[in-house]
């Protein structure tokens, strides 16, 4: 989460249009999931690549170490799906283990692929946008969509106090540290519940100091700020239109044709 | 015609518990501050400075007596409390408290949008501040990218866009490394330059006597002396039950005066500068 938060900083890709980016992101996403097709996934995946690591300049090794975290997951849910323990062998493949066989059909190891990758082009999708967008920028765009000003306002709050509330647990968790209060499962066990205890109590008094603060401000119950925002680029938003377009075709065309 | 009025703050007798608190925050304080000074606040921890500053706009309503901003009584009706908001403006001691957005061009175009001010107007401030304090080269990072400082800076570019007649600033150098102590005093003296009425509170009694016009101290919810800053750092006997030390400039001064190294009738000096002129 702070790792994100810190490369989409650095992403070149980060003064580009927080709408078009957005856009970009969920149109292609629903493409993928929608269609379900394995060529639609490796070209989204591919091209998701390129922009995150090749444009945005997000380091290759960071982009899969982050790709992995899914990957484990991924992995379980689909081998269930390819793999059976029957007494009949499946056409695809079939290993003996005495009278059964670990086996799998084609029709499964088709769909497991298929979920596998779809699933691989969607992470892809999301990790483009918050690689490459700052949330407040995001939530900027959310503002211009008109989404409820209650939840905008509650993400701004809570993204912010995300980074104050961790400073404050690490200072305590090393000032425990600095005490022994690790020193075995016990004190670990104590130290880590004085914490949470100690954390809520910073919590409210924090909330209440904020408050008085956006008071003095003349706060009136609804937060109201400027957002800066880059200019849209006609010819990002075609390059983005053409693309979309391209999946549709490779998706009800089976176009480029091939097998 | 208002603005021909001498005092910008009076308060007459003012009071303040917490709930729950047996002790009064506030004990029957009174106070005038004239128009466009430089005042420091002194006193110990506790001894009701950050109470006072939430009383002066409003965050707390006094239990008993009065306090009135430009010659008339707050009035804590939603209109009276925007009304003293807009010309009171506090820069709290932990920025961390008072930044609420990861943004730092959001920050500050909060204050100015509650004061009802149209957009484009809104933008042109929050640039010209931006740019005034020197918040530029780090104005795409987000808040918790920020050094103490930097926060401290954005804190008080967030109560500047709002134009106050007044600004406190509660202990703006704490925690503060000496190269960033030094900037917020600069901005100070600038703030004083535009005639904004400024109260601080600080604990560093060498910078409030080189700086102030007036010194407050404040012991146990009351002010125990008011003057200039020559007049309450040689009352021995007040600075005592603040806990406070003589100012080093002036210590030496008095020294050198017993020793006979400079004539007893020199003016105190309030600089180092001043004190070497003298010798």
């Amino acid at each position: 989460m702070l790792l994100i938060d810190k490369l989409s900083y650095q992403s070149k890709l980060r003064y580009v249009n927080a709408s078009e980016k957005l856009m970009y992101a969920v149109l292609t996403l629903v493409l993928c999931i929608l269609s379900r097709s394995v060529r639609v996934a490796v070209l989204v995946f591919a091209v998701n690549g390129i922009l995150t690591v090749g444009k945005g300049g997000i380091p290759l090794f960071r982009y899969i170490k982050l790709l992995m975290i899914p990957f484990a997951f991924l992995i379980v849910g689909t081998a269930a799906i390819m793999v059976n323990i029957s007494e009949t062998p499946l056409d695809a493949f079939a290993i003996t283990i005495g009278k059964w066989y670990i086996t799998g059909s084609r029709a499964g190891v088709y769909q497991g692929l298929r979920l596998c990758s779809t699933a691989f082009a969607a992470v892809s999708c999301l990790y483009f946008l918050s690689l490459n967008t700052v949330m407040t920028d995001i939530l900027g765009t959310c503002r211009k969509l008109h989404l409820p000003p209650l939840l905008i306002e509650l993400m701004l709050l809570i993204y912010r106090f995300i980074f104050v509330l961790s400073k404050t647990a690490h200072a305590i968790t090393v000032s425990q540290q600095s005490r022994l209060g690790n020193r075995n499962f016990r004190t670990q066990i104590r130290a880590f519940g004085a914490l949470g205890s100690a954390l809520f109590v910073l919590a409210l008094k924090r909330s209440n100091a904020l408050y008085d603060a956006m008071e003095s401000r003349c706060y009136d119950g609804s937060i109201r700020v400027l957002s800066r925002e880059q200019p849209a680029s006609k010819k990002e938003i075609a390059g983005i239109i053409m693309f979309e377009v391209i999946l549709i075709l490779i998706w009800f065309c089976n176009w480029p044709v091939c097998g | 015609m208002i603005r021909d009025k001498e005092w910008v703050i009076e308060v007459y007798d003012v009071s303040y518990t917490y709930d729950g608190n047996e002790e009064k925050a506030l004990d029957g304080l009174n106070l005038k501050i004239r128009r466009g000074a430089k005042v420091a606040f002194m006193g110990g921890n506790g001894s009701g400075k950050s109470t006072f500053f939430l009383c002066l706009n409003g965050i707390r309503k006094p239990d008993a007596g009065e306090i009135c901003i430009d010659g008339n009584p707050i009035n804590y009706t939603r209109k009276g409390l925007l009304d003293v908001r807009k010309k009171v403006g506090i820069v709290f001691q932990e920025p961390d408290d008072q930044l609420f957005s990861a943004s730092v061009y959001e920050e500050i175009s909060f204050g100015i949008l509650n004061l009802g001010i149209d957009e484009k107007t809104a933008q042109k401030e929050v640039e010209d501040v931006i740019e005034e304090l020197e918040i530029t080269p780090f104005q795409d990072r987000p808040a918790h990218a920020l050094s103490g400082g930097q926060k401290k800076q954005v804190a008080i570019a967030d109560i500047l866009v709002m134009h106050p007649e007044v600004m406190i600033l509660d202990e703006p150098a704490a925690a503060l490394d000496p190269r960033h102590t030094r900037k917020v005093q600069e901005i100070v003296e600038r703030l004083t330059e535009k005639g904004i009425t400024v109260l601080m509170a600080t604990h560093d009694i060498d910078y409030a006597y080189a700086w102030a016009d007036e010194i407050v101290l404040m012991h146990e919810g009351k002010v125990i002396r008011q003057g200039t800053p020559l007049e309450v750092c040689s009352d021995r006997s007040a600075l005592e039950t603040a806990n406070l030390e003589m100012p080093a400039v002036l210590k030496l001064h008095e020294r050198l005066k017993e020793k006979g190294m400079i004539p007893e009738e020199t003016v105190p000096p309030r600089t180092v500068d001043e004190l070497v002129e003298i010798l």
